[in-house]
């Protein structure tokens, strides 16, 4: 069968082979974890600890404030040294719980493993939310209000998102390799909850052991195998439904507008532990990586590790002219390694100086190049000029609403013109304005 | 009726009022800034030019060639086109509020410009019949409306673009027109005068 | 001869005739108080007094669904006049100007990051919230010189944003423009200002910045009418104290951001340099 691909997309080099194959490890446990308080999408937590207070580990340390909105929990046992503002991966210092571990790791309670299938929807989604279990993909929305859609909605597929389609990371890879029945029971979970009867599991062709590997599973649980050709940006959820059921989300519609359901792989892991363990989200798959790393590879890492005690770990070859959270296409750059790993960190890329891009923007030489990478069958260009000269009813009229940010245009862009970054300005500046109206 | 063919065709392209007589310069580069409100100029001026070239060949016609007064013809027809073009104003703004909004800011433009002029003279010296002239304004119109859409389009690519200095505004403006201009020369022995 | 002057004279009568019909059978009543306030309006189309244009100003005036109290670049003189023409009852509001609340340039102020892109402050401070370290800095990128509908602001050779005063007409435009509200009117007699925007503890802001204000209270102490603290930055109560506390308060300012601008005429009161202006138009 071939499969419909979305249209638009680029092809970045992978830059995959350095962590691919190597099995994760453990990431020792650093001197000091930053477990900021503001790691999803939605209001932050509220803390509910001290300084000076002992913390077992999985223990509560911020309650969720709202409905979207999550708890945090503590990664591990230790002394709570301060609750303060620290460094963000958002650029900003934000409230944080500063924790000092005591080394013996404690839970806080002793879990019983347990079967999914006698626990009721309502007691699952309490546990996710009580686990803090949120879109590891990197958006980090609260995985419990996207399993609850509001009322008339059908879901009748779920997607696991094992696309991986930003250069550099292969931590879902390792995830979906290691950790492959926790992955399928999740899975499992996802249809109890939603009552989807159909399955898929997203896959990109440069996976060809992950597709041998799952073939059987899926063959057995009657779940689809969709091995898609190798694009960015696959991952994003539009483009993921396109590709894998040939649906099309509404412009400002959900995926649930088309009765489907994309997770990534490392949360249904982790949904996986809060539903059969009750264990919080308190570690996952970080893919350490980039040319200024002596020892790239995938460590299961605490949330709240700085980043600077995993670059440690890894080793540097110099002292990195830049940091970047999250892969290079949507991923943000660091001005500290101070920042700790927080739930929607997928990667921590270090690039030496050479590495990066010298030349600046010039003029626009009208090639088209981003309107044909645009997998949103946007303008780029235009969108941008009009943002530069604050056109925003023309911006809007051009869908700059409809961005999702994947930076395509601007890798595609011979002229190095910062076209996602003038788009996102306008969605901001629009989204501004109308709520001033 | 090829002859009426052949009039539009020469009067929108070969011969077009703007940019091969160079009339009507003065809304061309005024009200082009926006696609938009060129194409309400041109619709404005599609309305007085059929009107007026109707009114000024009847005036010829029925009153200064009968009485000897070609030589009027001028200050005349002025006197006409203005007279009607405020009317027409006063008209739309009572009865159609929506209409005066997007038109009649045009009109009062209109009023006393050479290329509704110069299409009500030439109509005379060409001795065209009643039907023709009507065909011949409303293919100077649609040329008009042409020229302005294209030129206003052009302008509104060219405040994204990136120009030196010293030609920013108008010099750049003039030449994109110039340039304009060149290009409909390509329509030059289509249809003879 | 006489041919020419009946037939033009009678094309006339006819044409005047027609019009004059015309004029009556069409007119259309305009509020004469419409007409008059558009005279008075400061016609520069700023939208500070939040509707599209003086125009649609003029008819909300008219139609009394906006207070005539909006008009600020237009200040007292036309607020007067529109009250006049609407035989309202107003209070005068003393006339206010823009004072860019930041002397944290590169000498004294740390950058969190070197910063390429799109040049709009509002762009970079979706950027990890700025490229500067001080969250309250001035970015010195100009969004405000952009947007300022009286080309009353600049940016000066330190990287800031500056006001010419004698340009500055109190619009606000700039204010709700600045993503950092560096930018904030103040009334226009007084000279004397705290020049920074930072609300944060003094620790914070040392780690920011050498020119901010760092909450001492210092100038509270010296001037306690003239001075209030809000959190961690202290505010000038513009209209009271003495010049002479507030010139010894001014001088007691570890961190000299207290300023006159008036003893110190160099700063916010020069004319707007021609090099930025060009930047900023098309």
């Amino acid at each position: 069968m071939i499969q419909p691909s979305f249209p638009g997309g680029t092809h970045p080099p992978g830059h995959k082979t350095a962590t691919a194959d190597a099995r994760s490890e453990i990431c020792p446990l650093p001197a000091e974890l930053v477990i900021p308080l503001a790691q999803h999408v939605g209001a932050p937590a509220l803390p509910c600890v001290t300084a000076g207070q002992w913390v077992a580990r999985g223990q509560l340390v911020g309650r969720a404030n709202g409905f979207v909105s999550v708890p945090v929990h503590a990664s591990t046992s230790g002394l709570v040294t301060a609750v303060e503002p620290r460094p963000h991966p958002c650029g900003a210092d934000l409230p944080a719980v500063v924790l000092q571990p005591d080394g013996a790791d404690t839970w806080a309670d002793e879990y019983q493993k347990q079967s999914f299938h006698v626990l009721s929807v309502e007691a699952m989604l309490e546990r996710i939310r009580e686990a803090g279990v949120v879109g590891m993909g990197g958006a980090a929305f609260p995985t419990h209000v996207k399993l609850d859609p509001p009322q008339g909605k059908v879901i009748d597929t779920v997607i696991v998102n094992a696309v991986e389609c930003e250069p550099w990371l292969t931590a879902d890879r390792r995830v979906l390799l290691e950790q492959t029945e926790k992955v399928l029971t999740g899975l499992e979970i996802l249809q109890e909850i939603s009552g989807a009867d159909h399955a898929y599991i997203g896959l990109e062709d440069n996976q060809p052991d992950v597709a041998r590997l799952l073939a059987p599973h899926c063959q057995k649980r009657g779940i689809g195998l969709a091995v898609l050709p190798t694009k960015y940006p696959q991952g994003a959820e539009r483009q993921l439904i396109y590709a894998v059921t040939g649906r099309r989300v509404p412009a400002r519609g959900l995926p649930m507008d088309v009765g489907v359901l994309v997770q990534n792989v490392g949360t249904i892991a982790a949904l996986t532990d809060a539903v059969t363990r009750g264990r919080p989200l308190i570690e996952r798959m970080v893919t350490i990586s980039g040319p200024a790393v002596v020892r790239p590879q995938n460590l299961r890492v605490r949330i709240g590790t700085p980043v600077a005690h995993l670059l440690e770990h890894c080793g540097v070859t110099e002292e990195p002219a830049m940091v970047i959270l999250g892969g290079p296409m949507m991923g943000s750059a660091q001005h500290t390694p101070a920042v700790p790993v927080v739930r929607g960190t997928s990667g921590v890329l270090a690039f030496r100086r050479q590495d990066l891009p010298t030349t600046t923007a010039g003029p626009c030489v009208r090639c088209g190049r981003c309107v044909n990478a645009c997998p949103m069958n946007l303008q780029p260009t235009f969108i941008a000029d009009f943002a530069r000269r604050d056109e925003l009813e023309l911006a809007e009229r051009f869908a700059a609403r409809n961005c999702i940010e994947c930076g395509s245009c601007s890798f595609i862009c011979p002229a190095n013109i910062p076209l996602v970054q003038s788009i996102r300005y306008a969605k901001g500046a629009i989204l501004a304005r109308r709520r001033r109206i | 009726m090829k002859s009426l063919l052949l009039i539009m065709v020469g009067a929108v392209f070969v011969n077009n009022f703007v940019l091969a007589r160079f009339l009507g310069l003065c809304p061309f580069l005024g009200v082009s800034k926006k696609v938009e409100t060129a194409l309400g100029m041109g619709m404005a001026v599609t309305f007085v030019m059929v009107v007026a070239s109707a009114c000024t060949w009847l005036l010829q016609y029925l009153v200064l060639t009968p009485f000897n007064l070609d030589y009027l013809q001028t200050i005349a027809f002025i006197l006409v086109i203005a007279t009607l073009v405020q009317m027409v104003e006063m008209i739309v703004r009572k009865s159609s509020p929506v209409l005066y909004q997007s038109l009649g800011i045009f009109l009062p433009l209109i009023t006393t410009n050479c290329a509704v002029l110069g299409l009500a003279v030439l109509n005379i010296q060409r001795n065209y019949s009643f039907v023709q002239s009507l065909v011949f304004a409303f293919g100077a119109a649609l040329g008009f409306t042409l020229a302005m859409v294209l030129y206003a389009g052009l302008r509104e690519r060219l405040t994204l673009c990136p120009v030196p200095r010293i030609f920013r505004g108008t010099p750049i403006e003039l030449i994109t027109a110039g340039l304009l201009a060149l290009a409909f020369m390509g329509f030059a022995g289509l249809v003879p005068n | 001869m006489m041919a020419a002057v009946i037939c033009l004279g009678s094309l006339g009568f006819v044409a005047a005739l027609l019009l004059g019909m015309a004029a009556r059978r069409f007119a259309v009543t305009v509020d004469p108080r419409q007409v008059a306030l558009m005279d008075i309006l400061a016609g520069a189309n700023c939208g500070a007094c939040g509707f599209p244009g003086c125009d649609a100003y003029a008819r909300a005036l008219v139609a009394g669904t906006a207070k005539p109290d909006l008009c600020r670049p237009g200040g007292a003189e036309t607020l007067k006049r529109i009250a006049t023409i609407l035989g309202v009852a107003v209070t005068e509001r003393p006339p206010q100007i823009a004072v860019v609340r930041c002397q944290g340039d590169l000498q004294h102020a740390r950058l969190k990051y070197a910063y390429q892109g799109l040049q709009d402050c509002r762009a970079a401070q979706k950027l990890a919230r700025g490229p500067k370290l001080c969250p309250a800095g001035c970015l010195g990128l100009g969004s405000c010189v952009q947007h300022c509908p009286f080309d009353a602001l600049a940016i000066d050779s330190r990287g800031l944003a500056m006001v010419n005063r004698s340009r500055c007409t109190g619009c606000g435009l700039c204010v709700t423009i600045c993503p950092r509200q560096v930018l904030a009117l103040a009334p226009a007699n007084e000279t004397i200002h705290v020049l920074c925007n930072n609300r944060e503890s003094s620790a914070r802001v040392k780690s920011y910045c050498n020119a901010g204000c760092l909450g001492c209270r210092l100038c509270v102490r010296t001037a306690p009418e003239s001075f209030v603290m809000d959190s961690f930055l202290a505010k000038v109560r513009y209209g009271y104290g003495e010049p002479s506390t507030m010139a010894e308060a001014i001088a007691r300012c570890p961190h000299h951001c207290i300023l006159n601008l008036d003893e110190q005429g160099n700063n916010q009161t020069l004319p707007t340099p021609h090099s930025v202006r060009e930047r900023s138009t098309p």
